[in-house]
């Protein structure tokens, strides 16, 4: 009897140290580059896409979007209720966090974070994106772990918006360098390297109770060289890459299926538009065109997506149909198909605006041969490429283009400020899921409504119903109502083309074969959203 | 002495600040000044980014900059970087000796090299060898500096040694034509009639002939390896004032591309007077 | 070295042949996109095989020669010129001229020219042909990058002017520009061929490096620069042998020219 005791404690022994001792993973340094250096470690003046890594990696937030779901979940706040139909919310924070010095979390930060956000000297796009209309954001302090916060109207993806607020102490000696993250900033040389050092009090526990991260230290390489940064992933220098070409992605893939990854549509894209702004400079029949729904519509149907999908970007890349990628669950109206490529029917449209072709030349109803440019920005091969293709494209319609790389400050000055441009090639990064980040887009008294910006008045009927549309969907806390609106806005962009939507590219990834517990997703941050989780082998 | 030493001090101090005036004004006047990325951001108010243009406009008046500048020059403040957030001292303090090392490295191994061919293409006076050196300059000339900086990190080599194989072929190319003039001299032909020596020729009749436009040429060479590395140390990511240099015209730094212009003019001035001195004194020994 | 130079001449007109001639010996048009057949190897169809967008990498070759082959001894000769009239007239006056050409000089070493090259382009009309576009580059080229040699050339004036032949020469009544033309010029050859022969490949390589500003050849005209730009995918793409083509006819080229060049090859 004593010997069958001694061995049910060996044997229960064993199995506690086996549960123990799963998974094991344990410490080490992960290592990946930034593409340049960050402008701000502060948190809330966070500005360009290193900034925002540095402060995904250290800062700590009331709620995560999963990036694999689409779904908010808990992280500081355990609960939160939308009261007054999105004027109000509520959250339950979590008990016993702590910054990275050990300065308590409470109710009291949120409320000296929302206040330094709002600020509108910080100029935050995070604070603009909470500012649906004049008046202050107030909070109220319920208790230490229960705060209310109050806007003077409702906030379209309320919740979600609270992703990208990082929480600052109001108490730490260290200010916003004090990490509620998985890691704090430990080394900065500029130019060179950020390290991140493992959080001692980041409060998140695994299923089996065992506090995160499991990572000891985060490196971030300053590596502008995107060549550079493929090599030192291949040498094994890096464990992960976020953005990958598409032609790394093949040569990757032929050496080792297992080092890079598809993770699907992105939610980025990729489109031409035309000014139409009525002060551009450009001659007065070209402005005609370009103001032309059927010649807008006709340049679509003139160009092949399924080449620039298959050509540029070696089929990692589909045809993008409008404004939401696929890859957007929720907001993407299914209803819609990608315009077709139709050189015939392009030509009947043109020929319905008086267009005609002669000796091979398209020419205007007065006479004039149908000849732009297209600006892109220089440095970017896929966008060189494609504007290219697009040439080739349109010249089968009698069309000439003539394409000019400009780097970026030029282009920002043509078509935000000088509008001395005809058409423009660019990208659309989206790191929200939610459109309403895209109503400085949409409304036409906006600065970033890029075809015609700053409108007084709507210049057309269907600018005016986008319009009353994104203030409808802006001020509903009904996500049903809201998506209704969308899904028409989406036609409506669908059917009048100011943005030629061209494709919506994949998410291509580099995960080194020796980093665990990695689930690439198509949204931003590609490889490292649950950095916590990542493990070294 | 003293007089000399002060007029070259004023020709440096006026080539400086005429160098960073007129580089301020090229960028005030290039289109994209002013301008952010983060007009283009969507998720920014309009209020928000005709806040971000103002910031950037702000120093758009030149003069009144540039004065402004120097008043705090001699306080030591070198203002602060508007891409990188960060004081442009602190930014020259660590990356400035990285470029002045490298200049030093590629300007010595690319003289050593051009020189070194040119001279043995005169003393071993063999057509196979001129073939080689010829071939070497001609294929290192021809290469861009981006092929081969990016060559070099692929096989682990220091981007110096690719910055000084993309210059000797100049040095080379100046020395060997030089060197060739000499040769044609009455007082060498005189010399090789009456039985001087390969090497005699070359170091008592034919480098003094062709030394003074090669002092010169040490000077304008400094100019060339500063416009040979700084793109290398962009592509090699070495953490040198190229990078910086790049990153001022990319995002349109005035506060940056003003410091760099003084410390290019600077080191190039320098030199080009050190070479020019170099010069005057062996001509005047000679004579 | 005869059957050198004489190689040297052949090829140089092998490859001026195949320029004038790329509508002829080029199998497609350089603007073609094949697009079933994007990075194709060398076939008898396309004898270099296809660039990333099916265009046939040998037309684009032939064209992209025709562009660079004839623009940058262009816009060469202009920057030996500019060299050798300021540096001259530099040396031959000497004193406050001399002083202040040489100011000229330093600065021109020291401005970021490259906001100037921004603003031409903002200046030219976005639909400027490649044509008119690439000329205006070279020619910007040939008036920027003269500065290093003009102080050697000055340098080498102010020396000849002690010499005896110019003494001579002054003597006999020569002044000014006609001395400095018929005496002093002669004498800077070397150092002018060098100018010369060192700014072909730089300002070929530099006009492909001006497509980050909008000027340069723009699509679908080739140069041989801009074919250079694919090699800087080889870190990690490892670049084919035939992509290799456009840096060796390069090379060639340029070692031609220095072959003809030193004709006057002396021997000890």
């Amino acid at each position: 009897m004593k010997r069958l005791r001694r061995l049910q404690f060996l044997f229960a022994l064993a199995l506690i140290f086996s549960t123990t001792a799963l998974p094991a993973q344990n410490g080490g340094e992960l290592r990946f580059c930034l593409s340049g250096e960050p402008k701000t470690l502060n948190p809330l003046a966070v500005q360009d896409n290193q900034s925002e890594t540095v402060a995904y990696l250290t800062s700590g937030v009331l709620v995560r979007v999963n990036r694999i779901t689409q779904k908010a979940q808990p992280e500081l706040a355990t609960e939160w209720k939308v009261l007054d139909g999105g004027k109000r919310i509520r959250f339950k924070l979590r008990e016993g966090a702590h910054y990275s010095d050990g300065t308590p979390f409470s109710s009291a930060d949120v409320a000296y974070t929302m206040q330094k956000l709002m600020d509108p000297a910080l100029h935050s796009a995070v604070g603009d994106a909470f500012r649906s209309s004049e008046g202050k954001v107030s909070t109220r302090i319920v208790s230490p772990t229960v705060i209310e916060i109050i806007f003077p109207a409702p906030v379209a993806n309320l919740v979600n918006l609270f992703d990208t607020v990082a929480m600052v102490s109001s108490a730490s000696p260290l200010k916003e360098m004090a990490a509620l993250g998985p890691f704090y900033i430990a080394e900065h040389k500029s130019g060179s390297y950020i390290l991140l050092k493992r959080n001692p009090y980041y409060w998140k526990k695994d299923s089996n109770g065992r506090q995160l991260p499991y990572l000891d230290a985060v490196r971030l390489e300053i590596e502008q060289n995107r060549e550079l940064e493929a090599l030192r992933f291949r040498r094994g220098e890096i464990h992960l890459i976020n953005i990958v070409s598409p032609a790394i992605y093949d040569k990757f893939s032929a050496q080792d299926r297992g080092l890079v990854r598809d993770a699907g549509p992105s939610a980025d894209t990729e489109q031409l538009w035309f000014n139409q702004a009525p002060t551009a400079a450009i001659p007065a029949y070209k402005l005609a065109w370009f103001t032309s729904t059927n010649f807008r519509r006709a340049v679509s149907e003139a160009i092949n997506r399924d080449d620039l999908a298959r050509v540029v970007f070696r089929g990692h890349a589909r045809a993008a149909i409008g404004i939401i990628s696929p890859a957007n669950r929720f907001w993407f109206n299914d209803k819609l198909k990608p315009h077709p490529y139709d050189t015939a029917s392009a030509l009947r449209r043109l020929q319905q605006d008086g267009f005609h072709l002669d000796n091979g030349v398209l020419r205007d109803k007065g006479g004039n041969p149908v000849e732009f440019s297209i600006i892109t920005n220089a440095g970017n091969p896929a966008r060189e490429s494609m504007a290219t293709m697009i040439q080739e494209d349109l010249k089968k319609i009698g069309i000439k283009v003539n394409i000019a790389t400009l780097d970026f400050p030029t282009i920002i000055d043509r078509i935000t400020q000088k509008f001395n441009y005809e058409a423009c090639l660019l990208g659309g990064v989206n790191g929200d899921l939610d459109p309403n980040s895209q109503m400085n887009i949409w409304l036409s008294s906006a600065e970033n409504h890029q075809w015609n910006p700053s409108q007084k008045a709507p210049a057309t009927a269907w600018e005016a119903e986008i319009d009353t549309l994104m203030r409808a969907q802006a001020s509903s806390g009904d996500e049903h109502k809201r998506k209704q609106a969308w899904d028409r806005v989406q036609e409506i962009a669908w059917e009048q083309e100011p943005f030629i939507y061209l494709v919506n590219k994949d998410a291509l990834v580099a995960v080194a074969s020796n980093v665990k517990n990695a689930q690439p997703s198509a949204l931003r941050p590609q490889t490292f959203w649950n950095v916590e989780e990542l493990a070294l082998k | 002495m003293l007089r000399s030493l002060s007029l070259g001090f004023l020709r440096l101090l006026a080539i400086m600040v005429l160098a960073g005036l007129l580089g301020a004004t090229l960028m005030r006047i290039a289109p994209g000044f002013g301008s952010d990325e983060q007009q283009l951001n969507s998720s920014l108010s309009s209020q928000s980014i005709q806040a971000i243009r103002q910031a950037r406009l702000a120093d758009s008046d030149i003069p009144r900059y540039y004065g402004h500048y120097f008043a705090s020059l001699i306080r030591g403040d070198l203002g602060i970087s508007q891409s990188l957030n960060q004081p442009v001292r602190d930014l020259l303090r660590d990356r400035l000796p990285v470029t002045l090392r490298s200049i030093g490295i590629a300007l010595s191994l690319a003289w050593f090299l051009g020189l070194a061919l040119a001279m043995a293409g005169q003393l071993l006076n063999s057509t196979a060898f001129t073939f080689l050196s010829e071939g070497l300059s001609g294929t290192f000339i021809s290469t861009p500096a981006a092929v081969l900086a990016l060559l070099f990190v692929l096989l682990r080599l220091p981007p110096e040694l690719a910055a000084a194989l993309l210059v000797f072929p100049k040095i080379y190319r100046y020395c060997h034509n030089l060197l060739q003039q000499s040769y044609g001299l009455p007082h060498v032909l005189t010399a090789r009639a009456k039985g001087a020596g390969r090497w005699r020729i070359l170091t008592w009749h034919v480098a003094p002939t062709a030394l003074p436009q090669l002092l010169a040429l040490v000077g304008v060479s400094i100019s060339i390896v500063i416009g040979v590395l700084l793109p290398i140390e962009v592509i090699c990511d070495v953490p040198g004032i190229g990078q910086l240099a790049w990153q001022a015209a990319e995002s349109r730094d005035l506060p940056l591309l003003v410091n760099l212009t003084l410390v290019v003019a600077f080191i190039t001035v320098c030199a080009t007077m050190l070479s020019d001195a170099a010069r005057r004194r062996f001509v005047r020994s000679a004579a | 070295m005869k059957a050198l130079r004489i190689a040297a001449a052949a090829l140089l007109i092998i490859a001026a042949i195949g320029a004038i001639g790329a509508k002829y010996f080029a199998p497609s048009g350089y603007a073609h996109q094949f697009r079933e057949t994007p990075d194709a190897s060398p076939s008898g169809q396309h004898p270099l095989g296809t660039d990333e967008l099916g265009r046939d990498r040998f037309a684009r070759l032939l064209y992209g020669m025709r562009v660079s082959l004839l623009l940058a001894p262009l816009a060469a000769a202009v920057a030996t010129a500019l060299a050798a009239f300021l540096g001259g007239i530099a040396g031959y006056f000497g004193g406050w001229i001399e002083r202040c050409l040489m100011v000229v000089v330093d600065l021109f070493l020291c401005i970021p020219w490259l906001f100037l090259l921004i603003t031409v382009r903002a200046v030219l009309p976005l639909n400027i042909s490649p044509e008119a576009s690439v000329v205006v580059t070279f020619t910007l080229l040939g008036l920027l990058g003269w500065a290093a040699s003009a102080r050697v050339i000055c340098a080498g004036t102010r020396d000849m002017m002690k010499s005896e032949f110019v003494w001579l020469a002054r003597a006999s009544g020569f002044s000014g520009l006609k001395l400095l033309r018929l005496h002093l010029l002669p004498n800077l050859k070397p150092t002018l061929l060098a100018q010369f022969w060192i700014s072909i490949p730089v300002f070929i390589i530099a006009e492909a490096n001006l497509g980050v500003l909008g000027l340069g050849v723009s699509e679908p005209l080739p140069s041989l620069g801009s074919l250079l730009r694919e090699l800087q995918q080889m870190v990690t793409l490892r670049p084919e042998p035939w992509q290799f083509v456009p840096l060796l006819v390069l090379i060639l080229v340029v070692s031609s020219f220095q072959t003809l060049l030193n004709k006057h090859e002396v021997r000890v």
